[in-house]
C-alpha cells in the first residue's frame, strides 16, 4: 500500500509534468484505491443484482423448485425465456398499452403543467394558496390516490353525478368495468396525480428564462407566441427533456394507482407492463421468465431515455 | 427620429414614489444623458419611455402623440440593456436578424440588412459565432445592432458601460458617441457615471430622488449648477462648498465665512443679485480648478490636510474641519500636508446658493 500512495508519487511536480508516465500510472492507482469502496459498494447494490438477473432469466427457476437461485443453474433454460416472451401475446399487448398510456398522459401532464406554469409566471389574487393546493397531488401517497380514484369512478360514486348534473341526464357509466372506461379513468388518476409535478419543474425552468432577454424580444416586436417559440422554449430545452424523461421512465412503470382502481382489469384492458410483470411474479411465480421481462424493459427503457439525453447534449452544443 | 416630451410624469411603486415629477423635452436626434445617483429615477423615466412600465400620473409623447397604452414591442423603441439581453442561444446572425423575422419580413431581405448592419458594425466575420462567449464590446455592438437594425425612432441605453473596466469604457465612449453621430437617432443614456454624461451627451438631464434637477448641455450644467445637488454631483471632484453669511464691507459685498474669514468681495452682478434674493445665509461655491496659491497675507491661510497626487493633477485637501476644500492644482506643485498655505478663488467662478433653499442666486 504504501508503495501506491506515498506523497512524493503525486507531488505536484509530478502532476505538472503530465508527460511522465510514471506518475500519471502512479496517480491513476492512488485514484482507483481512494473510489474503491465507493466501486464495491456501487457493484452490490447495481451490478450484482442485474447480475444475477441475467442469470436466472436463463433458468426456469421458480421459488417453489425448493432450490436456492444460485443452484438455479439446474434448470437452466438458455435463452427460451426470450423466445417465448417474443412470442407472449400478452405481453405485448401489455406493453402496447403501456406506451398507450404514456403517449397520452405524457404530453397531457406536460402541456397542463406547462400551461399551469406560465400562468403561475404572473401575479394574481390567491396566488400562494393555488400554489400549494397545485401541489398536494402529488403528495398523495399513489395506493391513496387510487382508492380515491375508486371511489370516484363508483357507478353510483360522484363522477356520475357531476355528470348527471352537468347534463341533466341521469349518467350511470360503470367506468372501471368497460375496458374503455377504466383505461380513461386509470390515465385520469395518473394525470391528476402527476401534472404538479410537470408544473413545478417547468415553474423553475420558466423562472430561469432570463428575463432581460423576453424584454429585449418584445422591444424588437415580438409578439407573445413568438417571444415563446424563439426565446422561453429553446432556453427551456435541458428541463424540458429532464421532466419529460422523468415522467417517461416513471410512466413506464405506472403500478399501484392503477392496480387498486382496476387490478389490471377488466380482464387484461388496463394490464400494463408493471401490472403484467407483477401477476407472472404473484400468480404464476415463474420468476425466471419474470426476470426475462424485466431485463428487457430496463435494456428498453435504458435505450429510450440515453436517447433523449444524447439529444439533449446535441442541443446544447449547436 | 422623434422628439419625446415627458409631462408631468410621477411614478409610484405602493407607498414609494419613484419619480416625483418630471417634465422634459428631448429633441429629435438628440443624445440626452439622464444622470443621477442610484435610485433617483433615471432608470423608472427610461423604463417608461420603452413601454416597461406605465406611469402613474403624466404623459410621454413621441413627436406629439400620447404613447400611453402602446405596447412596448409597438412604440418604435430601441433599447440597449446594462447586461445587452444578447439571446445567448442563438449565433450572431441570428440576434441581428431577429426583429425583422419577428416583423416576417422575406428571408433575402432579413439577409441583406443583416449583413449590412453587420458591416457597419464589423460584426461581418462573426456573424456565424455563437454569442455566449463573444467579449464586451462585441456584445455591446451586436446589442446596438440588434436594436437598430429595425430602424427605431428612439434608442434607450441603460448604463451599457457599467460592466466594462475603466481603460475599455473610454474606447466604448466615442464608440457609441460615433455610432450615435452616424444613425442620427433620438438617444436616452441612462448612468450615475457623470464622465460618460459628459464626454457624450448633447444634453444632460440630472436627477435626483425623483426629481429632475437640471437640463443643460455639460458645460452649462457644470459652471452654472442650478443647486447645491448638481453642485456638488458634477465634476470630479464637485464643486467646494462652504456655509457663510453676507457681510458688508468698505469694498463692496463679501461672505463671511467664519474661521476662514472673509472672501474677496463679489463681482458687483452677483452682488446685485444677492442683495435682491434677500437672504444673508448663503452657500458660497467655488470649482476646486478655480483655485490658485497666493501671496501670503492675500486669500485664505489654510492648513494643507492631504495631497492626492493622481498623474496629470495634484488634488489637495485643505481647510479645518468642516470646511474643507479641494483644489486642483498643477502635478508639480510644491505643498505638503501639515503647512498652511494661502489660496484665493478666482473672482469671476464664485457661485452662490441660497442657504435656505439650496437654489443657486444669480443675477436676474
Amino acid at each position: 500500500m504504501t508503495s501506491l500512495a506515498t506523497p512524493e508519487k503525486v507531488s505536484m511536480a509530478d502532476l505538472a509534468q503530465g508527460d511522465s508516465p510514471q506518475a500519471e500510472d502512479g496517480g491513476r492507482r492512488l485514484g482507483f484505491l481512494l473510489t474503491l469502496p465507493a466501486q464495491v459498494l456501487v457493484l452490490f447494490i447495481a451490478v450484482f443484482p442485474l447480475l444475477v438477473q441475467l442469470y436466472i432469466s436463463l433458468t426456469d427457476w421458480s421459488p417453489l423448485d425448493g432450490i436456492g437461485w444460485w443452484q438455479a443453474y439446474e434448470l437452466w433454460n438458455g435463452f427460451a425465456n426470450y423466445t417465448d416472451l417474443m412470442a407472449d401475446s400478452r405481453f405485448w399487448s401489455a406493453l402496447g398499452r403501456t406506451a398507450l398510456v404514456m403517449a397520452i398522459c405524457v404530453p397531457a401532464e406536460f402541456l397542463l403543467g406547462l400551461g399551469l406554469a406560465i400562468l403561475f409566471m404572473d401575479d394574481f389574487v390567491g396566488k400562494r394558496v393555488f400554489y400549494s393546493i397545485m401541489l398536494i397531488p402529488m403528495m398523495v401517497v399513489p395506493a391513496v390516490a387510487g382508492y380515491m380514484f375508486f371511489m370516484l369512478f363508483q357507478s353510483g360514486g360522484p363522477v356520475n353525478d357531476i355528470l348527471s348534473s352537468l347534463t341533466g341526464m341521469d349518467v350511470s357509466i360503470a367506468w372501471l368495468s368497460n375496458p374503455t372506461t377504466a383505461l380513461i379513468a386509470v390515465m385520469i388518476a395518473d394525470i391528476w396525480q402527476w401534472t404538479p409535478l410537470m408544473f413545478l419543474i417547468l415553474l423553475a425552468g420558466l423562472v430561469g428564462v432570463p428575463e432581460d432577454q423576453v424584454r429585449a424580444a418584445t422591444l424588437l416586436g415580438a409578439s407573445w407566441w413568438q417571444r415563446f417559440r424563439t426565446i422561453v422554449l429553446p432556453k427551456m430545452k435541458t428541463i424540458i427533456v429532464i421532466a419529460l424523461a422523468i415522467r417517461v421512465i416513471e410512466n413506464f412503470k405506472i403500478f399501484d394507482t392503477l392496480y387498486i382502481m382496476t387490478g389490471g382489469g377488466p380482464g387484461v384492458a388496463t394490464e400494463t407492463i408493471s401490472v403484467y410483470i407483477y401477476k407472472v411474479t404473484q400468480q404464476d411465480l415463474i420468476w425466471g421468465y419474470v426476470a426475462a421481462i424485466a431485463l428487457v424493459i430496463l435494456v428498453a427503457l435504458s435505450i429510450l431515455v440515453s436517447l433523449a439525453i444524447s439529444r439533449m447534449n446535441a442541443g446544447k452544443e449547436a | 427620429m422623434t422628439a419625446i416630451h415627458l409631462e408631468n410624469l410621477v411614478k409610484r411603486f405602493g407607498a414609494f414614489t419613484a419619480l416625483k415629477t418630471m417634465d422634459l423635452e428631448i429633441r429629435d436626434g438628440e443624445f440626452m444623458a439622464l444622470l443621477g445617483p442610484s435610485g433617483c429615477g433615471k432608470s423608472t423615466t427610461m423604463n417608461m419611455i420603452a413601454g416597461m412600465e406605465n406611469p402613474s400620473e403624466g404623459r410621454i409623447l413621441f413627436d406629439g402623440k400620447d404613447m400611453n397604452g402602446v405596447a412596448m414591442g409597438r412604440r418604435g423603441v430601441g433599447f440597449v440593456f446594462q447586461n445587452y439581453a444578447i439571446f445567448t442561444h442563438m449565433n450572431v446572425y441570428d440576434n441581428l436578424a431577429y426583429g425583422l423575422r419577428m416583423r416576417r419580413l422575406p428571408e433575402s431581405e432579413v439577409d441583406g440588412r443583416v449583413r449590412k448592419t453587420a458591416d457597419f458594425l464589423q460584426l461581418g466575420p462573426l456573424l456565424k459565432q455563437p454569442s455566449a462567449k463573444l467579449s464586451v464590446n462585441i456584445l455591446q455592438r451586436l446589442a446596438i445592432g440588434r436594436s437598430a437594425i429595425v430602424e427605431p425612432a428612439i434608442f434607450l441605453l441603460d448604463e451599457p458601460l457599467s460592466n466594462v473596466d475603466a481603460a475599455f469604457r473610454a474606447v466604448m465612449r466615442t464608440e457609441l458617441k460615433h455610432l450615435q453621430r452616424q444613425f442620427r437617432q433620438t438617444m436616452v443614456y441612462v448612468t450615475h457615471d457623470q464622465l460618460e454624461a459628459m464626454t457624450m451627451a448633447d444634453r444632460i438631464a440630472v436627477m435626483d430622488h425623483g426629481v429632475l434637477q437640471q437640463v443643460g448641455t455639460p458645460l452649462e450644467v457644470y459652471n452654472n449648477p442650478d443647486n447645491l445637488f448638481v453642485a456638488g454631483f458634477i465634476g470630479a471632484p464637485g464643486m467646494n462648498l462652504l456655509k457663510g453669511e453676507l457681510a458688508d464691507c468698505d469694498r463692496g459685498l463679501v461672505v463671511d465665512l467664519g474661521a476662514l474669514g472673509r472672501s474677496a468681495p463679489l463681482d458687483p452682478a452677483l452682488a446685485a443679485a444677492a442683495r435682491a434674493n434677500g437672504t444673508r445665509d448663503v452657500v458660497y461655491g467655488f470649482r476646486p480648478e478655480r483655485v490658485s496659491l497666493a501671496a501670503s497675507g492675500e486669500g485664505m491661510m489654510m492648513p494643507v490636510v492631504f495631497v492626492e497626487r493622481i498623474g496629470a493633477r495634484t488634488i489637495v485637501h485643505l481647510g479645518p474641519d468642516g470646511q474643507r476644500i479641494k483644489a486642483v492644482f498643477d502635478n508639480d506643485v510644491a505643498v505638503e500636508a501639515g503647512v498652511s498655505v494661502a489660496v484665493a478663488v478666482e473672482p469671476g467662478s464664485v457661485r452662490l446658493f441660497d442657504a435656505a433653499t439650496g437654489q443657486c442666486i444669480r443675477e436676474a
